[in-house]
């Protein structure tokens, strides 16, 4: 049976219809459109598909799509505050090379987003930490703690 | 190396640069679309129905309950598809590739192997109709590993080949004198390796979707290294002409070589789309990716190498057998390339080599990054080790001794040139002041006497461009436009290393105008150039140069059109940063723009060049520096910091240069220490194919890296020197982990992955 979902994606209201079944992960790419969080493993496994939602990181395809009624849902295409202007931490993974093939990068900025929300000074174990549960299978990963230290370091200056 | 022309040098404006990649925006924002973000009007979903047994014959297979079910639009067995026999890897004009394989057959070959195929209005109807599939069959004996299969009563695999379950005719390589060479050694090692099968594991799982139009041509979107390679064999197993099979692929989720294979489901979706008339999406689940894609060949190698009291490696006798799985795919090539690379590495003269590819029935092996080095490398490099404890030497200096330098023959039959493995060896030595690193203590926290340190080193070469396995081509066109912007199309594929990024770097500094100005289109057979694919760490080396010889024509071409405008001999004209200017009175110009735009009576420039190319082989170099620290106690072992230092030639673009060492390096961990994908020996089944229990290094596991990239050994055949990098990394650091955990602990380890059960059963034997 279709339900219809009510909630915010991305500061937008919205809505969906989905099958009771259906993982918040299927629902974002198929019926709302935003085919920028990315199905790696579809078992909660690999960390492609973290979204924000109410202001925790969650691996999309283990969220029943039902779960997210009226809930804040954040994904990587809502990151960019403003058209034409990059969050620094796209911005710093753009300059650092953090992102190669690409597929792992979304939920990875989301998942740093998560991490600098919460702690805006991490240490390099932080960062190691905050990101245990997203697999990138290019970069050995030492790009992506280069971009997130700059990025870090680029917002406490925007902000002091 | 084919190229005898010294390397042009010149003040480089854009290479060597870190220039912002022409893809980064689109993935960092979320835009870039990979293909299994594609949705059609009208799409089928297609899934497979995959055998649960190892080895059998199908004695019947009903469909009726499966094509009943509501919503199932097709369902494909071996009794309705065509029967034609193709290539496992689909490069059907080079030797690596063997015919094995029908698109469906009434034979099962490994536990997963696809047996029917369904299309349907979702993917759960169609998973649910698999399971309406009725198969019987009748079991065949099987074997699980190539020892037993190649003995004389194993059950027969394939019948075509050349029989008793090898792939191909033993690969033998000889050179110099064996007997001669063993005969003036003064002691002689012999030892036996072996390798496990890691998985590439790409992020993306292999997806593709099938579209057929009213004039019945095939629109084919995949994620694919060689989109030019599934376009023939789709085409030849198809009975198309190539005009009417058009693939597509723009960006996708990394790939290490064994994307670039001929999959079964990209045969079954187009056929399901062709009876359906309908749009058919075909995605594996991360499971299949496991089951249906391609690992590394396992190997079994032996080797008897033969050395003088100085260091002098006098001879070298090994042999190595690789499992190919059920079918040959890449089997043929990693045997050759795997078995000739031991000609090399370290010298010696007299050599016999002999490289076996067996079936068994496992999941397929293909390619991999590394494509048989990694294995053949393990065994010399570790060897090299052991040599060094006997004579009491350092390793650093036998291998210093013994390292391949110019005018040394290359597996590829060509001399080396220049010394870059030395460079790499010798640079990296001094950087970490090594002498006083080997006498350093074992235990240096006293408080924990059971954390043991080490240090290792490994040493690789590997060469980009599949020569002399396949003679390549390479391809670009570049078109000025009437702005005084530049077009580059090129078949290469953008796997997610940065190559198109290189590629209009080269364009924009051999034309002359900014890196900003040229854009890349890819991944369009219909509209790209010819290309043989992304592999063989060959794009920047290949494709580079085909970019910079179709530059160099359209820049010609611009200046012989200024000269016109300007009225002057082409001759007295430069271009530089977008303006042509006569040289001898620079402030007399026009833009590039100006140039190309109409004026009164000149038409506006078509301007095109094309760029073919066909190399030999260039080799690229590097050496590991590996620390790690092993825990007695339970046998974990940690990569604490690593040195790579690499030879690539001419860096075009450092950050991506690095990014795909520190990347190979983060594989490479995984297989030395943690990854090996598992088929029961009894059954044949996966016993870890999925992402939790397959183990890869994550962000805690990662060393601090600190990369060194010299441009020790420029190759004049490629663009300004450049060479390949992208297997390199994954090479190097296997021994250089396994050297370390032998100089922290003293025990030595033939296999990869060592585990921590393997350290600590060798303690204990040790100890007793």
């Amino acid at each position: 049976m279709k339900r219809i979902v009510e909630f915010t994606v991305n500061g937008e209201p919205s809505e969906m219809t989905v099958d009771a079944c259906c993982s918040l992960l299927d629902a974002l790419r198929d019926d709302v459109g935003l085919t920028g969080t990315k199905k790696g493993c579809d078992v909660g496994d690999c960390g492609a598909c973290t979204v924000i939602v109410d202001g925790q990181p969650v691996n999309a395809c283990l969220m029943l799509a039902v779960e997210a009624e009226g809930r804040t849902v954040e994904t990587i295409e809502g990151l960019q505050p403003g058209v034409d202007v990059l969050h620094p931490l796209q911005d710093a993974f753009m300059r650092h090379g953090a992102s190669q093939c690409g597929f792992c990068t979304p939920g990875i900025l989301m998942m740093a987003k998560k991490l600098l929300d919460d702690n805006p000074n991490p240490t390099d174990e932080d960062i190691r930490f905050g990101l245990s549960g997203n697999i990138c299978r290019c970069t050995g990963y030492t790009k992506i703690f280069d971009a997130i230290k700059s990025a870090a370091r680029e917002m406490e200056a925007a902000r002091s | 190396m084919n190229v005898t022309t010294p390397i042009e040098q010149r003040d480089f404006k854009i290479v060597g640069k870190s220039v912002k990649r022409e893809d980064v925006v689109e993935k960092v924002t979320g835009e870039a679309q990979y293909t299994g973000d594609i949705k059609l009007p009208g799409m089928l979903h297609g899934k497979i129905k995959r055998a649960a047994i190892a080895h059998a014959r199908i004695k019947s297979i009903d469909v009726s309950k499966a094509l009943a079910y509501p919503g199932v639009k097709a369902v494909l067995t071996h009794e309705n598809v065509p029967r034609v026999l193709h290539y496992g890897s689909p490069h059907p004009r080079s030797a690596s590739c063997t015919k094995d394989q029908y698109i469906l057959d009434d034979k099962v070959r490994f536990w997963g192997e696809g047996v029917a195929a369904v299309a349907a209005i979702s993917e759960e109807i169609a998973d649910e109709a698999l399971d309406l599939i009725e198969v019987e069959y009748e079991a065949l004996p099987a074997v699980f590993e190539p020892e037993d299969a190649v003995l004389p009563d194993a059950p027969l695999i394939h019948d075509v080949g050349p029989g008793g379950n090898l792939v191909l005719d033993p690969v033998r390589v000889n050179r110099g004198d064996i007997e001669a060479g063993f005969a003036e050694a003064d002691f002689v090692l012999e030892g036996t390796f072996s390798g496990g099968r890691p998985h590439p594991a790409y992020m993306e799982p292999n997806v593709c979707i099938a579209d057929w139009d009213g004039t019945n041509k095939l629109t084919f979107w995949t994620s694919t290294q060689t989109s030019f390679m599934v376009r023939g064999i789709l085409a030849e197993v198809l009975g198309l002409p190539l005009t009417k099979v058009r693939v597509l692929v723009d960006h996708m989720g990394g790939g290490f070589g064994a994307k670039q294979d001929c999959f079964q489901h990209e045969f079954l979706c187009a056929l399901l789309a062709k009876e359906t008339r309908r749009p058919v999406k075909m995605e594996f689940t991360r499971h299949e990716t496991f089951i249906a894609g391609r690992a590394r060949h396992p190997c079994r190698i032996w080797l008897k190498q033969g050395f003088k009291n100085d260091g002098t490696l006098v001879a070298r006798d090994m042999k190595l057998v690789y499992d190919s799985g059920a079918y040959g795919s890449h089997g043929p090539g990693v045997t050759i390339v795997g078995t000739s690379a031991a000609t090399s590495l370290y010298r010696c003269e007299n050599v016999r080599l002999e490289g076996r590819c067996v079936y068994t029935n496992t999941p397929i092996n293909g390619a991999f990054r590394g494509y048989g080095v990694v294995q053949s490398y393990y065994a010399l490099d570790i060897q090299m080790d052991e040599a060094a404890e006997r004579l009491g030497m350092d390793p650093a200096e036998l291998k210093l001794k013994n390292v391949v330098r110019a005018g040394d023959i290359a597996p590829s039959g060509h001399p080396i040139l220049g010394h870059g493995l030395e460079i790499c060896l010798q640079h990296g030595l001094d950087v970490l002041d090594w002498k006083s690193l080997r006498n350093r203590d074992r235990t240096p926290d006293p408080k924990r006497p059971h954390m043991r340190k080490g240090w290792g080193i490994g040493c690789e070469m590997h060469g980009s461009s599949a020569y002399p396995g396949i003679k390549e081509q390479g391809n670009a066109t570049v078109k000025m436009n009437e702005d005084g912007t530049v077009t580059l199309l090129t078949g290469a594929a953008g796997l997610g290393t940065g190559a198109h990024t290189a590629l209009a770097q080269i364009v924009a500094e051999e034309l002359g105008v900014r890196f900003e100005d040229v854009g890349v289109i890819h991944g369009d057979t219909d509209v790209v150039p010819w290309d043989i694919g992304a592999f063989a760490s060959h794009t920047t080396y290949l494709v580079g140069t085909a970019a910079k010889m179709a530059a160099g024509k359209v820049r010609t071409a611009v200046l012989e059109r200024a000269a016109m405008k300007l009225q002057v001999a082409v001759e007295e004209i430069d271009l530089s940063e977008g303006r042509i200017f006569v040289i001898a009175e620079p402030g007399r110009f026009m833009t590039v723009a100006e140039a190309m735009g109409p004026s009164r009576g000149i038409p506006a420039a078509n301007i095109v060049g094309n760029g073919t190319y066909q190399p030999t082989k260039s080799y690229s170099f590097a050496v590991h520096f590996t620390e790690v620290d092993v825990d007695t106690e339970t046998g974990l072992v940690e990569v604490k910091r690593v040195v790579p230092v690499h030879d690539v030639g001419r860096v075009i673009h450092p950050i991506a240069a690095q990014g795909q060492i520190e990347g190979g390096i983060q594989q490479g961990i995984g297989h030395t220490l943690t990854e090996d994908y598992v088929i029961d020996k009894k059954t044949g089944r996966s016993l870890n194919a999925g992402l939790v229990d397959y183990k890869m290094p994550l962000s805690m596991d990662m060393p601090d890296i600190e990369t060194i990239i010299l441009e020790a050994a420029p190759d004049p055949g490629g663009p300004w020197g450049a060479k390949g990098v992208g297997e390199d990394p994954i090479i190097a650091i296997g021994p250089s982990i396994a050297n370390a955990i032998h100089d922290a602990i003293g025990v030595r380890f033939h296999h990869y992955p060592i585990t921590p059960e393997d350290i600590l059963k060798a303690l204990r034997e040790k100890g007793a």
